[in-house]
């Protein structure tokens, strides 16, 4: 039955996905991969904040160390000490760097989490928002959108396999789950991940910000083929990705069988609970984008 | 305390060679044991190495040897047996018995002054249970279908009997239950001869910080592995008598169960469990810098404290491994605060360290290089587990291979370190011989450059996106540019595992033909340098007399009367005794 629904979507897949044939973005000489995501910055900057950090103190160690070595080796008569006021003044000192740049690490992240990655209720309402549920299995990712009567599992679901399509600027939210084992649909260029759990619906949402195909990989070993679960994020200039969903969907609703029960996966969007009381409202992206162009620019 | 009586030394060759019930034997048998599958899952760590640089070729040497099936090609269907079966070994059946088995057990009854452990019998059983986890461990690769390969962590529904069939997996499981009940019989061993047999004036503020590192982890283990066992339990009731605890999804009939569980009760286990590793290497090295810098250990009190700290906040920081399973966003922000707090201890105790060097009189011999270059690695493996503590870049860095990189650099690599430096130290009181010392230092030159070559190289992958566990990264067009970086990497865990090689030839060597060591070759003060090297089996003729702590190194009143810059903690100072300038023998009583 799994391996009917598979060919039912995979040929369903590959009639649409002319498109998707084309080389995804690729990315070039170490470091983080390209940046597709309108929040992609705030992780990308706290990383790059992060590295300076522990570069700056590493180096102070390393230095600590060789010089000791190099100062007060054999030859070097010993200071005999269990502990002094000095020594612990500088320990406070060091501690108390260590600790501000800690804290300003876990504000800023504390900012981003609530106000964007775990800020789901306030998309959820967004109209513009794309809906998209994800079933996981060993080793594809399908894909359901509610087509234009905006229910789940009803005839004109236009599902995929491996390929997931967004229009730019407007948020993506995924209903995440897994027929099976525990999978992670990973967008390396969007920076986020969430485990596909069975028996579990799982919620993530981006903005992407620019037209382009991404590759999606799975993240959490799920057996043998593990390293092919991989899947294309194809993001459209808002009125390709209209078209496509309308003419998808029309095909879908003729190629629909009512007596495939296995192909009706879908459920009633869930609606993440909102958890932590009022969700601030989220951050305009058009400004989140103003402030990476700056960060790019090296401010 | 309690009076010790000296028994005799058993006569017969059973009870002498093979069942011993001596706790330095003991130690010795945890060492060729651990040594041994230190060496099988370095060599399955150079499969992974060889597959992440040239996917779907045969291998050289390797491949003629144990892959003649496939034509010296690891398959698809090998490789996540490889990479579990090098995990699951090196962590439970590598790692831990020589740093907690040997170690443990030879340090902890000599440095306070006991003629054995608490219960020398639990102790034996200990090994010998031990040994059978490394049978099931061994049995696992040769049944039908291959090794465990659900992932060291050994999550279901993957790990249950639909999504990995066959003995091998139950095999492993069985193989960490029993390894666990091993565990905790070691454990509340040392954590009773700890409390109940140091030698009189022993005081917990004059213990080696070895012991309290040894005692913390005793007491980490003997909480927290029972919690593996559970989940390890619940997990072969899966898989062999259709329970359905951790089942969920289209394998469920009637309900099913909850795979999150189980992740929560592994956690639990499994981030204390990267404490029970490092807790020992931190004592370890503690004492080894103020011994090789002739200068008591910086801030005693602070290092006791902090890392009676990290043993307090390590139960409560495990969900850092969750973030991205759903978890409720007030759980996350919560363990990330913990997380986040564990830091402090653990900088207190680099300070300590680096103060312990400064204005000493550093002698670089081969423990001392061995415990610098931990600290060096150490160093960079805890900086690096900022990323991933804080919720937001976790989400890019979860489950890539920058968490296979930071955690190498802390479990594995300072782990590994850590254990060299003791090995290097301990040899000549374990065998009465020493090792060879050039040849030692050309193993850790070697181990110092390429460590951080190699899991640096993994931290760079992960930088750059690469998941983890992929039998071939180059699938994904936005990894392909990365091959070159992965085969550099490969190229030095191939010299990395080769240089191995000096330390296998040097320690088989010295431990029959090794030069003849002296009682007490590093000129320190700790009560497992008052006895003979090997000790004799009742380890001291007369219990001493604890007068001082363990770092008396470098005190000028000392040099003074004695003419060297050390003091026993067995010695009385020449004068103290007939009552002047006396407040040290005073304390003691």
């Amino acid at each position: 039955m799994r391996r009917l629904q598979s060919l039912w979507t995979a040929a369903l897949a590959l009639g649409l996905s002319a498109r998707a044939l084309a080389e995804p973005v690729t990315a070039k000489g170490l470091g983080l991969p390209p940046d597709a995501s309108a929040d992609g910055y705030r992780i990308d900057e706290l990383i790059h904040e992060t590295v300076i950090f522990i570069a700056v103190m590493f180096g102070i160690m390393v230095v600590w160390m060789l010089l000791a070595a190099i100062l007060h080796g054999r030859k070097h008569e010993a200071f005999y000490t269990h502990v002094t006021r000095r020594g612990q003044i500088v320990s406070l000192v060091v501690i108390g760097v260590l600790v501000a740049a800690d804290a300003d690490l876990y504000i800023d992240t504390m900012r981003d989490m609530s106000e964007v990655f775990w800020n789901f209720a306030p998309v959820d309402a967004d109209p513009n928002a794309i809906k998209i549920e994800i079933d996981a299995h060993q080793w594809a990712w399908s894909a359901r959108y509610a087509g234009p009567d905006g229910k789940f599992n009803t005839p004109d679901d236009v599902v995929t396999l491996n390929d997931i399509r967004a229009p730019v600027g407007a948020p993506v939210i995924f209903e995440i789950t897994s027929t099976d084992v525990i999978h992670s649909l990973y967008f390396p260029n969007f920076r986020v991940k969430m485990d596909a759990m069975p028996g579990m619906v799982n919620h993530l949402w981006l903005r992407p910000k620019e037209t382009g195909e991404y590759e999606v990989g799975c993240a959490q070993h799920c057996g043998i083929n593990h390293y092919k679960m991989r899947a294309l994020f194809t993001v459209l200039p808002e009125a390709d990705y209209q078209r496509w969903l309308r003419e998808a969907s029309a095909n879908a609703e003729r190629a629909y069988d009512p007596a495939d029960t296995v192909a009706h996966w879908g459920w009633d969007w869930t609606n993440p609970r909102p958890i932590e009381g009022d969700q601030p409202p989220l951050p305009k992206a058009a400004t989140a984008r103003a402030a990476g162009a700056a960060h790019e620019e090296g401010i | 305390m309690d009076i010790q009586p000296i028994h005799p030394p058993p006569t017969s060759f059973w009870r002498r060679y093979v069942f011993s019930t001596d706790h330095k034997y003991i130690a010795k048998q945890f060492l060729w044991a651990g040594l041994i599958f230190l060496a099988l899952g370095g060599s399955l760590a150079m499969m992974i190495r060889w597959q992440w640089a040239y996917p779907g070729q045969p291998m050289p040497i390797y491949g003629s040897l144990f892959l003649r099936k496939s034509g010296g090609i690891i398959t698809p269907a090998l490789y996540p047996s490889i990479f579990t079966m090098h995990g699951l070994i090196m962590i439970f059946f590598a790692i831990t018995p020589i740093l907690i088995g040997a170690f443990g057990n030879l340090t902890i009854p000599l440095m306070i002054g006991a003629r054995d452990m608490a219960f020398p019998t639990l102790n034996m059983l200990s090994f010998w249970t031990f040994l059978v986890s490394q049978a099931l461990m061994i049995a696992a690769f040769f049944v039908k279908m291959g090794a465990a390969s659900a992932g060291w962590t050994t999550y279901p529904p993957l790990s249950d009997s639909i999504g990995t069939p066959g003995w091998g997996q139950t095999l492993a499981v069985m193989a960490i239950f029993v390894t666990g009940v091993a565990t905790i019989m070691g454990g509340i061993n040392y954590i009773t001869t700890v409390i109940r047999c140091r030698a009189p004036g022993m005081t917990w503020g004059r213990l080696p910080l070895t012991v309290w590192g040894m005692w913390l982890t005793a007491i980490l283990n003997v909480l927290f592995v029972p919690v593996l066992g559970s989940g390890g339990l619940l997990l072969l009731l899966d898989r062999l008598f259709g329970t359905q605890f951790f089942i969920a999804g289209a394998s469920a009939v009637n309900g099913g169960g909850d795979p999150l569980v189980f992740q929560h009760l592994f956690w639990i286990f499994g981030h204390p469990e990267v404490y029970i590793l490092i807790l020992p290497a931190w004592g370890i090295m503690c004492d080894l810098l103020s011994f090789f810098s002739r200068k008591p250990s910086y801030f005693y009190k602070g290092s006791v404290g902090a890392m009676v700290a990290v043993t307090l906040l390590s139960a409560i920081v495990y969900g850092h491994h969750m973030y991205v399973t759903g978890m409720a966003p007030l759980l996350g922000k919560g363990f990330m605060t913990f997380t986040v707090m564990i830091s402090v201890p653990a900088e207190v105790l680099f300070l300590n360290w680096l103060q312990t060097m400064w204005k000493g009189s550093i002698r670089l011999e081969t423990p001392m290089l061995w415990t610098m270059g931990t600290v060096f690695v150490f160093g960079l493996g805890g900086l690096t587990g900022l990323f991933l503590a804080i919720v937001s870049m976790d989400l890019y860095l979860h489950d890539t291979m920058f968490v296979v990189g930071h955690f190498h650099l802390t479990m594995a690599a300072a782990s590994f370190m850590a254990s060299m430096a003791g090995i290097y130290f301990w040899f000549p009181k374990m065998f009465g011989r020493q090792l060879n010392q050039t040849l030692g230092k050309i193993h850790f030159w070697f181990s110092m450059i390429f460590i951080p070559l190699v899991f640096g190289g993994q931290l760079l992958a992960g930088y750059s996106g690469q998941q983890r566990r992929l039998f071939d990264p180059y699938q994904y067009t936005f990894l392909r540019h990365l091959q070159p970086l992965n085969q550099w990497t490969s190229y030095f865990a191939f010299i990395l595992g080769a240089a191995q090689l000096v330390f296998v030839y040097n320690f088989v060597v010295s431990v029959f033909a090794g030069k003849k060591a002296s009682d007490n070759p590093w000129e320190v003060g700790t009560l497992d340098w008052d006895t003979p090297s090997p000790p004799p089996y009742h380890n001291f003729d007369v219990v001493p007399h604890v007068q001082r702590g363990p770092h008396e190194l470098g005190d000028p009143a000392v040099k003074k009367a004695l003419g060297r810059d050390w003091i026993g903690q067995w010695e009385e100072m020449p004068g103290e005794k007939s009552g002047q300038a006396a407040p040290k023998l005073a304390e003691a009583h």
